[in-house]
């Protein structure tokens, strides 16, 4: 190699040697200190009291535990845990939002409202999505295009159609059923 | 900004509510250019005389949800479906000094915690804080009757 690069000489590679270790030296110190820094900040606890308490006055129903628990995680950033927080994503990660809470574990709701007695006027609900021709059509036909119920589409205006057709087949059923059991109850 | 965390929160929760509906419950945007607008149909629970029945109501989303409760209304029927409970109360009012926090609204709630508190109180009505003050009274005094009309309320609801 040097046979073919003879002005490639000591001095040089000296030089490049020198450069080269401070370099290398430059950047394992930073990633040192950084390291210790962070290190540091675990070790003493330190989350900062303060922004648990301000996260805690957000969002009274979390356990400052999980808070403090979150912000270490993630190097003392409020921004971070609240937005983590407010986009539902749950704090611990362990399991998003929605499969922590089979309804069974629904707080205890105090609920507020005798449901109310309706009155007449008004629309129905077949009317109301113009579900009529579809409310006549044979039930048999309309089961047959069964719902694939738990979909997803990457296009909007599928979803729409989508959710348009769980809601009309919602409808459907529960009217066909009533039907049938009103004309059960009539036999 | 706050509405884009909004928005992008409400489009999480659309998407958990289509790809693993509840049972009885089917809620979206009634379009996705507005998603502070839902609608929402929620099944009679069983063994109640809101039972084979599906109620639509109408969800209303404040810009910065999460951090504020939607509010919720039956439509159809109902002279004022304007639902009231305490999930969908601000943690901070607590306007019947009853309700613990964690009844109350906050942003670890969702759409569908909501929806399912509403399902459960229409088996059990707490008439001590009623929306509609003569249907409690009915509740309370003339149960036969309150039932028998709910269940004509059901079918009307469905067209029959």
């Amino acid at each position: 190699m040097s046979d073919e690069e003879p002005s490639l000489n000591i001095p040089s590679l000296l030089t490049l040697a020198v450069v080269s270790y401070f370099v290398i030296r430059w950047f394992f110190n930073r990633d040192e200190s950084a390291a210790g820094g962070s290190r540091g900040r675990g070790r003493g606890n330190v989350v900062d009291p303060a922004q648990v308490e301000q996260i805690a006055q957000m969002f009274p129903q979390l356990s400052t535990r999980d808070i403090m628990w979150d912000l270490q995680r993630n190097g003392g950033s409020v921004a971070a845990t609240t937005e983590r927080i407010l986009t539902g994503r749950g704090l611990l990660l362990r399991s998003n939002l929605r499969s922590q809470s089979p309804p069974t574990n629904i707080p205890p709701t105090q609920t507020a409202t005798a449901a109310s007695a309706p009155k007449a006027d008004a629309q129905d609900l077949i009317s109301r999505y113009n579900l009529s021709a579809k409310a006549e059509s044979p039930p048999a036909e309309l089961q047959s295009e069964a719902p694939s119920k738990s979909t997803w589409s990457q296009n909007k205006e599928e979803r729409q159609r989508i959710l348009q057709k769980r809601r009309d087949d919602m409808i459907l059923a529960a009217r066909r059923k009533m039907m049938q059991k009103n004309q059960g109850n009539a036999q | 900004m706050a509405s884009t965390v909004a928005q992008k929160r409400l489009f999480h929760e659309y998407k958990n509510l289509s790809t693993n509906p509840p049972e009885g419950i089917t809620a979206g945007p009634v379009s996705e250019d507005d998603m502070f607008y839902w609608e929402a149909l929620i099944q009679g629970p069983e063994e109640t005389p809101f039972e084979g029945g599906v109620f639509a109501a109408e969800l209303k989303f404040p810009r910065d949800y999460p951090l504020s409760p939607p509010t919720m209304k039956f439509i159809g029927v109902y002279p004022n479906g304007t639902v009231c409970i305490s999930i969908l109360h601000p943690p901070g009012d607590d306007p019947n000094h009853y309700e613990h926090a964690s009844e109350r609204w906050s942003p670890i709630q969702s759409v569908e915690k909501i929806l399912i508190s509403v399902m459960s109180m229409l088996a059990e009505p707490n008439d001590e804080s009623p929306a509609n003050v003569e249907a409690a009274k009915m509740w309370r005094e003339r149960r036969a009757e309150y039932e028998q009309k709910v269940r004509d309320e059901v079918k009307k609801g469905l067209g029959l």
